[in-house]
């Protein structure tokens, strides 16, 4: 069994978003164990912040390289602040 | 986002403009202000409004007679020009027959945007009358989707959709237009110019791939699609040229160097030259340019290159280790970075002679022959003489199967543009209509299809918009009357076993063309081929040639799958 991981991810309110985060995250070979969700009204629009806890399916699976997947998507950034997580518990 | 973008031609219209019309004048208005000149699409109800405002507008549309096609034309119409390609279609069955096409510009990083209508937002959500969740379905196979809600929103969509197909890695961009949004009147800005991010070359890294090519006894530069898509092809030349490193190609970058060039082994993987393989297999340093280390280009990955440490060039920052560890990571740009390198290693040449002479002497023994036994027609051989006929405006527009191979490992090409492929995807069907987007790109260009007799059925009634718009794309259709790389595998991995690859009920294609209006001859013997040739490169339209081969002639080399690429086998 492969250690999880929790990425923290700021994601637009546009239309699909959410589908293409986590059809993303399963496609490259993760199992995701836990999700947590809450809205930040920033300007220019509505924007959520995500805590997902995911797993590689095996041990090929980089969380390094799911990383820069991620940041390959357009409206999605990943952030280092975990503060988020305290708001929503 | 980088500023490899191609230069999109808004030079004729103000940089900032406000407009009231409706939705669907709104996306044709903003299509011409990104310099786009050809459409290639296919109505229906949910598209109306944007094919009724596409009359009398510069844009010229083509009409094709399958979404796919559409989709296919737009991609090779991409890579012949460099610049997007734009495909459209109607909502349900109209987008979902798009959905090939999209995943092969994926695949293999093309820039196209892709045009879909859909039901009024009001019936969204309600399984309406060819409604289909186009954007949702499509999501792992799109760089970006969009689903416009709002007219006004029409003109910042399209800039941004063309922005990301276009910019870093490219890739194709879905814009999704309900039909109420089409029809809306509005009042939207245009002109939001949005700016490329510029990526310094990182020098650090320069340096120390410097340091580990001068350590190097045996280097190899292997190079990727990411060559020509970064606009490097001169940069990475003068490199190779420069340093005298021998060079290996993958499939999507073949004529990324010229196939005569010295140092140029040819393609490496499973189709690969012997010498291509043998080099990598023995390198001690790969310097790897644009490409991502595809399956079928390593083989087995953990005996791919076993003594070779890796410096990695590329613009997408998740291809650098994503399978192979990497030693030097130069995320960026490739044009700057390779000429910043190339710079450094100006100062002193480098002393590989032994390793240069080996490579050479390995592609000097293992060149190919041509004198195959028997009269029938030696495809080889053809398509090589047709691509040196043909010359440096030869543009080959590829199926998917054994002539792919062939035409990868013996056509003479000078530039990448010169080879169109489906490279990531291996989709069937898209040489006839890669072959007209390719000729419509680069009407001066002598663009031949290259095609099996398998993948030609599958979009033939492109054939009808070569007649319909005069495109004098010329077609080489190789027809063994069988599926030739499954019947190949099946020879060799499946004892024997021929399950579904006879063909042998194939119409008769020279009918077939004709009855499209197209000329069409055919040829089964060898003395016959330098005259056919002449003919079809001769003809003033759209011809086909169609060339009877032997259905057991087998592509070689060939690396199992699954295996080393050391453990190349090869034909009787």
């Amino acid at each position: 069994m492969s250690m999880s991981d929790t990425i923290h991810i700021q994601i637009d309110r546009a239309d699909g978003s959410l589908q293409r985060l986590i059809g993303l995250v399963e496609r490259r070979g993760f199992h995701i164990d836990g999700m947590s969700m809450a809205p930040v009204s920033e300007e220019g629009g509505a924007s959520r912040r995500i805590a997902l806890t995911v797993r590689g399916r095996d041990a090929a699976r980089s969380i390094d390289n799911l990383g820069c997947q991620i940041d390959r998507l357009f409206g999605v950034s990943r952030i280092a602040a975990p503060a988020f997580q305290s708001e929503a518990a | 986002m980088s500023a490899a973008a191609p230069a999109l031609k808004t030079a004729s219209v103000p940089a900032t403009v406000h407009d009231t019309a409706t939705g669907a004048r709104l996306l044709v208005s903003s299509l011409e202000r990104m310099g786009v000149e050809v459409v290639f699409g296919y109505p229906g109800g949910a598209i109306m409004p944007i094919y009724d405002a596409l009359t009398g507008t510069g844009l010229k549309h083509i009409l094709v007679r399958h979404e796919q096609g559409a989709a296919f034309a737009a991609d090779a119409y991409a890579r012949a020009s460099g610049k997007v390609g734009v495909c459209m279609a109607t909502s349900g069955p109209g987008a979902t027959n798009l959905i090939t096409g999209i995943a092969n510009a994926m695949m293999d990083s093309v820039p196209m945007v892709c045009i879909t209508g859909n039901v009024p937002q009001g019936v969204m959500g309600t399984d309406a009358f060819q409604e289909i969740d186009i954007l949702g379905v499509t999501l792992p196979i799109v760089k970006h989707s969009i689903l416009v809600r709002d007219a006004s929103e029409i003109p910042a969509a399209v800039e941004q959709a063309f922005h990301i197909a276009a910019s870093g890695r490219p890739g194709p961009v879905l814009v999704d237009l309900p039909k109420d949004v089409q029809f809306a009147e509005t009042i939207a800005p245009f002109g939001f110019n949005i700016p490329n991010e510029i990526v310094e070359v990182d020098h650090d890294a320069i340096t120390e791939a410097e340091r580990f090519i001068r350590a190097a006894e045996r280097p190899l530069i292997y190079i990727g699609g990411g060559v020509k898509i970064g606009r490097a092809v001169e940069a990475v030349r003068a490199f190779a040229e420069g340093t005298g490193i021998p060079t290996v190609s993958t499939l999507n970058a073949l004529g990324t160097v010229p196939t005569d060039a010295p140092g140029y082994l040819g393609m490496l993987g499973m189709h690969g030259t012997r010498a291509a393989n043998e080099a990598v297999q023995a390198s001690d340093l790969l310097i790897v340019l644009g490409a991502r280390f595809d399956d079928r280009a390593t083989g087995k990955l953990a005996e791919f290159a076993p003594h070779a440490r890796v410096v990695h060039f590329d613009i997408d920052a998740s291809e650098i280790g994503k399978l192979r560890e990497t030693h030097v990571a130069v995320a960026g740009e490739l044009k700057p970075g390779v000429e910043a390198l190339t710079a450094r290693m100006a100062a002193a040449p480098l002393a590989i002679d032994p390793w240069v002479i080996r490579c050479a002497s390995a592609a000097a023994h293992h060149a190919p022959r041509y004198d195959a036994p028997g009269e029938g027609v030696y495809a080889p051989a053809l398509l090589k003489q047709l691509s040196e006929a043909a010359g440096d405006r030869f543009v080959a527009a590829c199926d998917v199967g054994q002539h792919q191979m062939w035409a990868a490992q013996h056509c003479r090409f000078s530039k990448p543009e010169a080879h169109i492929t489906s490279g990531g995807l291996g989709a069937m069907g898209f040489g006839l209509p890669a072959g007209l987007g390719a000729k419509l790109a680069d009407p001066s260009a002598t663009v031949v299809t290259i095609a099996g007799d398998g993948g030609f059925m599958m979009n033939i009634q492109e054939l009808a918009t070569l007649k319909r718009y005069g495109v004098a794309l010329k077609i080489v259709l190789l027809d063994n009357s069988s599926l030739g790389l499954v019947r190949q595998w099946q020879e060799l991995f499946f004892e024997e076993n021929y399950s579904e690859v006879d063909l042998s009920d194939n119409p008769d294609f020279v009918k077939v063309a004709e009855a499209f209006g197209v000329e069409a001859f055919r040829i089964d013997q060898r003395d016959q081929v330098e005259a056919g040739i002449a003919r079809l490169l001769a003809a003033d339209g759209p011809c086909l040639a169609h060339v009877v081969i032997n259905p057991k002639e087998n592509v070689w080399p060939l690396v199992p799958p699954g295996k080393s690429n050391a453990e190349m086998m090869e034909g009787a």
